[in-house]
């Protein structure tokens, strides 16, 4: 499974972090880093987090 | 050079204490084109809307209102819950609730409950709509606003006046006189607890996949979702779900009236209900500041902070900041960068979808129905700071045939 952020409207609030953290983090310098090729296992908290993002930034493909 | 924010320095001042005070005024434009923060009587200002987005969501910043029980020296249910409650959770505690709660807000369920908020708007309309006048806070906000939460809680709409009762009740705990009402706020956390407890033990016997059906779900594993943060959590969506909504329909009709061009284009193409939702709220939020309060001391942009520094994020100031908004006049129509007016980082407003999708579907409609919506009559104003709104709003309008 793909996971895509547009970085062009994510705000960095960090719900994906809070909704799916083996997936999406935060680096020293407060950036959004994230798996782009997760596995299947983790699919649900990946929607959760796509559910989740106040922007709607997330798309998983 | 680090300057400190307790130092006077030569940052402006705005004086929140004082009644008449107000978010949109020259005083705090002028204050935002000088300087990114400004000194208050309650700790610092931040205007801007770069600083409001990084603050929001800085690490050394907590949610603000927490103490708020204990700066009014009061103890008892209300207290209790307000302090464990999600919003003034911070960490693994709040990402825990958090992630609990986040299946009974998804954007899913909420697409689910549209039809049944279009039905709600209607049938409060139908009953004014011939008339060509009503008080739009007490005959439409209202009751849509609590209709919707019904809505979500699987109540009747009957129960709706019941329930802005309590929530209003409730919502007094939030005011100046906290401590002297506090019989009243006690009386009414006690009902609203009984209602979520009733709701719960509905859903145990009938599980469902609605609102408190996924809560229910969540606290099958009590080591995730206990039963009392079960209950608290309803209560929360209860007490911050009605006056917000309440209040930002309000304003939105309020704005329109101001800008009939765009309230006829909305009713033309409805479509843009969604955007009218947004540019409203960017330029009249109800909740016109969110508070933080420092956990450690740090330096922002020079400024040192000292720790339990209280910040108070203006969401209406960034909105309409013009480096990043230059041409703010109110378009439904333009392509904007987000608001801050459900807040942001970790306490971004949970019932976002619910508040949006419920908005969306009122102003689409409202604005299909009464054409031409004027003033009439002097409305009366909640303070234009803090979470502001209309008390009541007297409009005319063309009576429908
Ligand atoms: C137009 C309507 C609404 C507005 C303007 C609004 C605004 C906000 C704001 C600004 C915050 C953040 C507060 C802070 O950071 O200090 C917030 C948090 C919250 N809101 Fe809303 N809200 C609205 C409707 C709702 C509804 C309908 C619900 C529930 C059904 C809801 C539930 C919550 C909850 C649970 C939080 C706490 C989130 C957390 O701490 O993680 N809100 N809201
Ligand atoms: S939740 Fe959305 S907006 Fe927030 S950091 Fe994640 S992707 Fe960005």
């Amino acid at each position: 499974m793909k996971v895509h952020v547009d970085m062009s409207i994510c705000l960095l609030h960090g719900q994906c972090v809070i909704a799916a953290p083996e997936v999406f983090s935060f680096d020293d310098e407060g950036q959004l880093q994230w798996l782009a090729d997760v596995d299947d296992g983790l699919r649900a908290d990946v929607e959760a987090a796509a559910d989740a993002c106040p922007e709607q930034a997330i798309r998983i493909d | 050079m680090t300057l400190s924010a307790l130092d006077p320095g030569t940052a402006p001042y705005l004086d929140l204490s004082d009644p008449t005070f107000s978010i949109r005024s020259e005083p705090v434009r002028q204050a935002r084109a000088a300087s990114w923060y400004a000194r208050t009587p309650y700790g610092l200002a931040v205007l801007r809307y770069d600083d409001v987005q990084k603050l929001l969501r800085h690490p050394k910043l907590r949610q603000g209102s927490y103490l708020w029980p204990q700066h009014n020296d009061v103890t008892g249910k209300f207290a209790t819950w307000w302090m464990s409650m999600l919003l003034c959770q911070e960490g693994d505690t709040h990402a825990r609730l958090r992630r609990m709660a986040n299946p009974a807000f998804s954007p899913k369920l909420i697409a689910d409950l549209l039809p049944k908020f279009q039905a709600l708007a209607g049938r409060l309309i139908d009953r004014f709509a011939k008339k060509g006048e009503c008080d739009f806070i007490a005959e439409f906000s209202e009751p849509y606003a609590t209709g919707v939460i019904c809505d979500l809680l699987g109540l009747p709409f009957e129960k709706w006046r019941e329930l802005a009762d309590i929530a209003g009740d409730m919502g007094l705990a939030l005011g100046v006189t906290f401590k002297r009402d506090l019989p009243i706020i006690e009386a009414a956390t006690e009902k609203l607890f009984a209602y979520a407890e009733e709701l719960v033990a509905d859903r145990r016997a009938n599980p469902s996949d609605d609102f408190i059906g996924m809560l229910v779900k969540a606290n099958a594993d009590k080591a995730q979702l206990s039963d009392q943060e079960l209950l608290d959590m309803i209560v929360l969506a209860i007490f911050g779900g009605i006056d917000t909504t309440r209040n930002q329909l309000g304003l939105a009709m309020s704005v329109f009236i101001d800008h009939p061009d765009q309230w006829a284009l909305l009713a033309e193409r409805p479509e843009l209900g969604k955007a009218a939702v947004e540019e409203v709220m960017r330029v009249r939020p109800t909740v016109t500041w969110v508070t933080r309060a420092a956990t450690e001391t740090f330096t922002y942009n020079d400024l040192e902070i000292p720790q339990g520094t209280t910040l108070h994020l203006f969401s209406q100031s960034a909105g309409t900041d013009p480096a990043v908004f230059p041409d703010a006049g109110f378009d439904i129509t333009a392509e904007r960068k987000a608001h801050f007016g459900f807040g942001g980082g970790a306490h971004h407003c949970l019932g976002h979808f619910i508040a949006r999708g419920d908005m969306t579907e009122a102003l689409k409609l409202l604005a299909r129905r009464l054409r031409n919506p004027r003033l009439n009559g002097e409305a009366q104003w909640l303070p234009d700071s803090g979470n502001t709104g209309a008390i009541s709003l007297p409009i005319a309008f063309d009576p429908e045939a």
